[in-house]
């Protein structure tokens, strides 16, 4: 017995068992999901993971502090510049209260006594953490000459009226803390890194540390509804005109994000099943088989869902996103055997039979259709991204699986009692078409390979060009909050471009203290030739345990007691008050008390205070893991081609230190080869594994040619479509192309196939070019639906599939067809098609 | 921010130069009247004694010199005696040049330094221009033998509340600002009192500044 009578049979004759099986698939499917399904919002596993550049920006995110930061602004109108000074420090105090908030900056820290306080404390530290010939010049200083010299110069220049002194003797009374502190601040100028007032002063910028246990989307989103509640109240108070407060930060973005997903999802399959649903009710105006299509198309969306789950254990919330690409993909099948049945009941035959002629003839065609496209979608797991990785195979499943329902349970949904259609104008004017073409195929084939070409031209010519867009706004989605209030903030902000991240992770401090030490050392002298513009390292906040034990053992060799009378007596001379410089008697008595072996080396993390603003600071450059580390790099140019990338990570290594470069510019710059190779190398792979098929599928050369003219036209004029219509490509819909192949070449399988069969061409041919042009307009609303969606790499992936499989199935209907009646003519009205 | 007080301190002393009080106890229309009288007839150089309480020292600095003037911010300041000093603003730049020491701090104006909110504001004072919103004024009027008028200037704005408390003006019958008192956040007080005002014209070249071959120049604020 043949397969398709099997089904046939089957279908017919036990319907209760199918039924049962159905229900018995689809309670263990959702039985499956609930218990174990995991979605992940992870908006870094869009890109390949094996970029050590991709690593480190995941490693920026999730290890290190600024995850938890959020940045606020408030913006003012220029009258009222004033009153937002004033107001920004009640604005602060209210921030400091939010039981969500652990801290705050609302300035330099060295603006505030408390932040030069906390300086001092960790200045003995860092003391003993200089370079030892740093540390035996700076320990000079106590020599009873030096002090007399230093303190009698200084008294002369503020009698001149100088402020320096001033400043430094309050801050370093011994001139010990100044050389200590040297080699942090260097590269530490925060409020020069990091202006928190704009130069119109009509923005002031805060930066708060919130205390959310996990950085998950729904704890972001969680954390996310209480600032909008504090955000809600707190201009209360402010008494000037139109005053914004702005919020963005990592939190603010992955909330938004993961709500924009919620309604990428749902908005898509709505608007993807509402498209669908109408043209399949356009083609066929019958209500049961629709609702038996959506059936189907759900069953097959669980079982593709269930099986992928079970496969990887958690799915990207961007790959859920499927389900619409599935329906505008598998209802082609739903379409196909619907088509073919009821060609088939038209032609006098009953339901079983139909049905096994149904399948019997299209089931090859959707067979191999499946495969092409399964194939196509297969092919993203060689794009490295886990997101796009698992798409293709959720889309491999579900098209297999939805083909397979499309040739059997469909059928449950159709009645045996047969109702014809009054009058089909679709099947009449693709009838008339087909007729028309079919007799006299030059005069079509002329005009669409004249037009077709021109756009192949068009698309194919570096003029004008396709744009690729490599910028972080390509993948972020439109409109939100969070991107808004950056753009806004960066725009009043004379802030410069985004650093490289260098990441080190060490073994052990006196490894992490050498691997800084050196890259420090060969970043100064790229910095010099001209080669970057600026860095900044935690090198002064590294600990060397070698140094610091050598320069403790030097403290043993200094008369505390001669310097302690020296300081007195010099301070009574020059007439300065004793009890201002009690700071240095005690910075006296704490390095004698170090001088003692036995005395534990300190550490500058246990000293400065938890509430302290330069922990801002210090949260830049250490994660949570206090020998995972990041310095940053200011190049020269913003960082936008992988040729500046390259020579970046040439320039900036150095020999047996490991370092990971990232940041999202540097990324995005990093990937474009590879983004590149996905559009070209496995785009061809894809277009071989196509045509080689093809040429086993139809072993006729003239049409096998005809099919290849067609893809090339189909792509040919997407691209050209992109280019007039000013779609730029980006990391992710380059990814398109292998799909528009992988789809756009079933249309011509379905024609060819058919069209080597047939001796009864109107019955046959414009029988299969109705249900193409249903399946094509279909595909086209299931992948223009994604245009729907808030997030660009889904909007951008369906819009350029859309096109695609446009001009696939334009070429297809205007150039196949009259091609292939124009190399091999066939008779109107012949015998009937072969059986199978 | 000690330093970036200290500089204030000079400059803004130096609004005593044009401040000039109305009758008291005046109402704001009548601060208003004043204070335009006093744009009309500011002078342009004095000499000046000063002396400074600081905590660091134990007892008072005292120095004295001379001062000129030219709006908006342009002024000069020198300082006689056995630790001289010069203080030159051309509006853009302020030096403190230090003969003894052969060395000069440049501090950059109009650069988003730290300096340039107050200086700013400092500098509408100078001119008197908007200083009705950038201090609160109070005015009382001095009866004879020392007739005049005491005007309390209270900053309004953070930034400069953070560089001095309250400056009060004493003003002559002639509406010649005498003596001044600058108290800080800190506790320090500067005390100033002037004398042979003028309104004479000063050369513009006043309000230059060459460092001399050999200077040792830095800048603390950065360039």
């Amino acid at each position: 017995m043949r397969i398709s009578d099997f089904i046939a049979r089957t279908i017919t004759q036990r319907r209760g068992l199918v039924w049962c099986g159905v229900i018995a698939l689809a309670v263990a499917c959702i039985a499956i999901l609930i218990t174990s399904l995991q979605l992940d919002s992870e908006i870094f596993n869009i890109l390949p993971g094996r970029f050590s550049s991709v690593q480190g920006l995941k490693i920026y995110d999730r290890d290190f502090e600024q995850t938890r930061e959020l940045t606020f602004a408030l913006l003012c109108d220029p009258q009222d510049v004033d009153k937002l000074e004033d107001f920004s420090q009640a604005f602060a105090e209210k921030l400091r209260k939010q039981p969500w908030c652990t801290r705050v900056l609302a300035g330099s820290p060295m603006a505030t006594p408390d932040g030069i306080r906390d300086l001092q404390s960790i200045a003995v530290p860092l003391l003993l953490n200089l370079e030892p010939s740093v540390f035996d010049e700076t320990m000079s200083i106590l020599r009873p000459e030096k002090i007399r010299d230093r303190l009698g110069r200084l008294r002369q220049q503020i009698e001149a009226g100088s402020p320096r002194p001033e400043f430094e003797l309050s801050f370093d009374p011994l001139g010990l803390i100044a050389p200590a502190l040297k080699p942090f601040a260097e590269n530490n100028a925060i409020e020069q890194e990091q202006p928190l007032t704009s130069p119109d002063r009509t923005m002031r910028v805060f930066l708060a540390v919130t205390n959310q246990p996990s950085i998950s989307a729904f704890e972001c989103q969680r954390l996310m509804r209480r600032v909008n509640e504090f955000r809600a109240a707190a201009s209360e108070g402010w008494d000037g005109g139109r005053l914004q407060l702005l919020v963005t930060g990592r939190s603010a973005f992955v909330s938004e994000i993961s709500l924009s997903m919620r309604y990428d999802v749902v908005a898509t399959l709505l608007g993807s099943v509402l498209l669908v649903g109408t043209i399949f009710f356009i083609g066929f105006r019958r209500w049961l088989p629709l609702l038996g299509m959506a059936v189907c198309l759900l069953l097959s969306c669980l079982v593709a869902l269930t099986l992928a789950q079970l496969l990887f254990g958690r799915l990207s919330m961007i790959s859920v996103a499927f389900c619409a690409i599935l329906v505008g993909l598998g209802v082609d099948f739903a379409i196909l055997t619907m088509g073919r049945y009821h060609q088939a009941r038209a032609d006098g035959e009953p339901h079983q039979q139909a049905i096994a002629t149904s399948v019997a003839n299209l089931g090859r065609a959707i067979f191999f259709g499946a495969l092409t496209t399964a194939v196509g979608f297969l092919a993203l797991v060689l794009s490295g991204s886990m997101s796009f990785s698992q798409l293709g195979v959720l889309i491999a499943i579900g098209i297999f699986v939805a083909g397979l329902f499309m040739c059997s349970i469909l059928f449950l949904f159709i009645r045996e009692r047969h109702r014809s259609v009054r009058h089909d104008w679709l099947f009449e004017i693709v009838k008339k078409y087909v007729r028309w073409t079919v007799r006299r195929p030059l005069g079509m084939l002329v005009f669409s390979t004249a037009f077709l070409l021109l756009l192949t031209v068009v698309g194919f010519s570096p003029i004008p060009p396709l744009q690729f867009e490599a910028s972080t706004r390509s993948l972020q989605p439109k409109n939100i909050r969070a991107s808004n209030a950056l753009q806004e903030i960066m725009r009043r902000m004379p802030v410069r471009w985004e650093p490289v991240l260098a990441i080190v992770h060490a073994t052990n401090p006196q490894k992490l203290h050498d691997d800084w030490q050196r890259l420090a050392a060969h970043w100064m002298d790229l910095q010099g030739a001209g080669k970057i513009k600026s860095f900044s390292t935690p090198t002064a906040l590294c600990p060397s345990p070698n140094w610091m034990q050598r320069n403790r053992e030097q403290l043993g060799a200094i008369n505390f007691r001669a310097t302690r009378e020296t300081l007195v007596q010099t301070l009574d001379a020059e007439g300065f008050s004793p009890e201002a410089f009690a700071p240095a008697f005690t910075l006296l008595d704490d390095l004698q008390r170090l001088a003692d072996p036995n005395e534990p080396l300190p550490s500058w993390r246990a000293q400065l205070p938890k509430s302290s603003s330069w922990w801002f600071l210090v949260d830049r450059y250490f994660a949570q893991d206090p020998l995972l580390t990041t310095g940053f790099v200011t190049t020269n140019q913003p960082v936008s081609t992988h040729a500046q990338s390259k020579e970046l990570r040439r320039n900036l290594s150095v020999p047996g230190v490991p370092i990971i470069l990232s940041g999202w510019s540097y990324v995005l710059a990093d990937l474009l080869p590879w983004s590149h190779r996905q559009l070209l190398i496995i785009s061809a792979l894809m277009a071989i594994f196509d045509l080689s098929l093809l040429a086993i599928l139809y072993r006729d050369l003239r049409l096998w040619l005809i099919q290849v003219v067609t893809l090339a036209f189909g792509i040919g004029a997407m691209i050209a479509s992109m280019k007039l219509l000013r779609i730029n490509l980006n990391l992710l819909n380059v990814l398109s192309f292998r799909l528009v192949l992988a789809i756009g070449v079933d249309y011509g399988i379905y024609t060819v196939l058919v069209w080597q069969k047939t001796h009864d061409v109107e019955h046959d041919v414009a029988g299969v070019m109705k249900p193409v042009l249903l399946a094509g307009l279909t595909a086209v609303s299931g992948f223009g639906s994604l245009a729907l969606a808030r997030n660009p790499s889904l909007t951008g992936l369906g819009t350029a599939c859309a096109l695609g499989i446009f001009w696939s199935l334009v070429a297809t209907i205007f150039f196949t067809l009259p091609a292939m009646a124009a190399a091999e003519p066939k008779p109107w009205n012949a015998n009937k098609i072969d059986k199978d | 921010m000690e330093r970036i007080r200290r500089i204030l301190l000079m400059v803004a002393g130096l609004i005593s130069l044009t401040s000039f009080a109305t009758p008291a106890p005046l109402p704001d229309s009548e601060v208003k009247n004043l204070l335009a009288r006093i744009r009309e007839n500011r002078i342009t150089q004095a000499d000046f004694q000063e002396q400074r309480v600081i905590r660091l020292m134990k007892k008072p600095l005292v120095n004295s010199g001379r001062v000129w003037f030219q709006p908006p911010n342009k002024f000069r300041r020198e300082v006689k005696g056995n630790s001289p000093s010069l203080t030159v603003s051309d509006g853009q730049q302020l030096w403190i040049y230090y003969p003894n020491f052969k060395s000069a701090e440049r501090y950059p104006l109009g650069k988003r330094s730290p300096l340039d909110s107050t200086v700013a504001a400092i500098n509408s004072a100078l001119n008197l221009e908007n200083i009705e919103n950038t201090f609160q004024i109070t005015a009382t009027k001095i009866d004879p033998p020392q007739a005049g008028y005491e005007l309390a200037l209270i900053p309004r704005t953070a930034s400069m509340k953070r560089v001095f408390q309250k400056l009060e003006l004493h003003i002559n019958d002639q509406l010649r600002a005498e003596r001044t008192e600058m108290l800080l956040p800190n506790g320090d007080r500067i005390v100033t009192t002037y004398s042979n005002q003028t309104r004479a014209p000063v050369p513009p070249s006043t309000f230059e500044f060459k460092p001399p071959p050999g200077t040792d120049i830095t800048t603390p604020l950065g360039q």
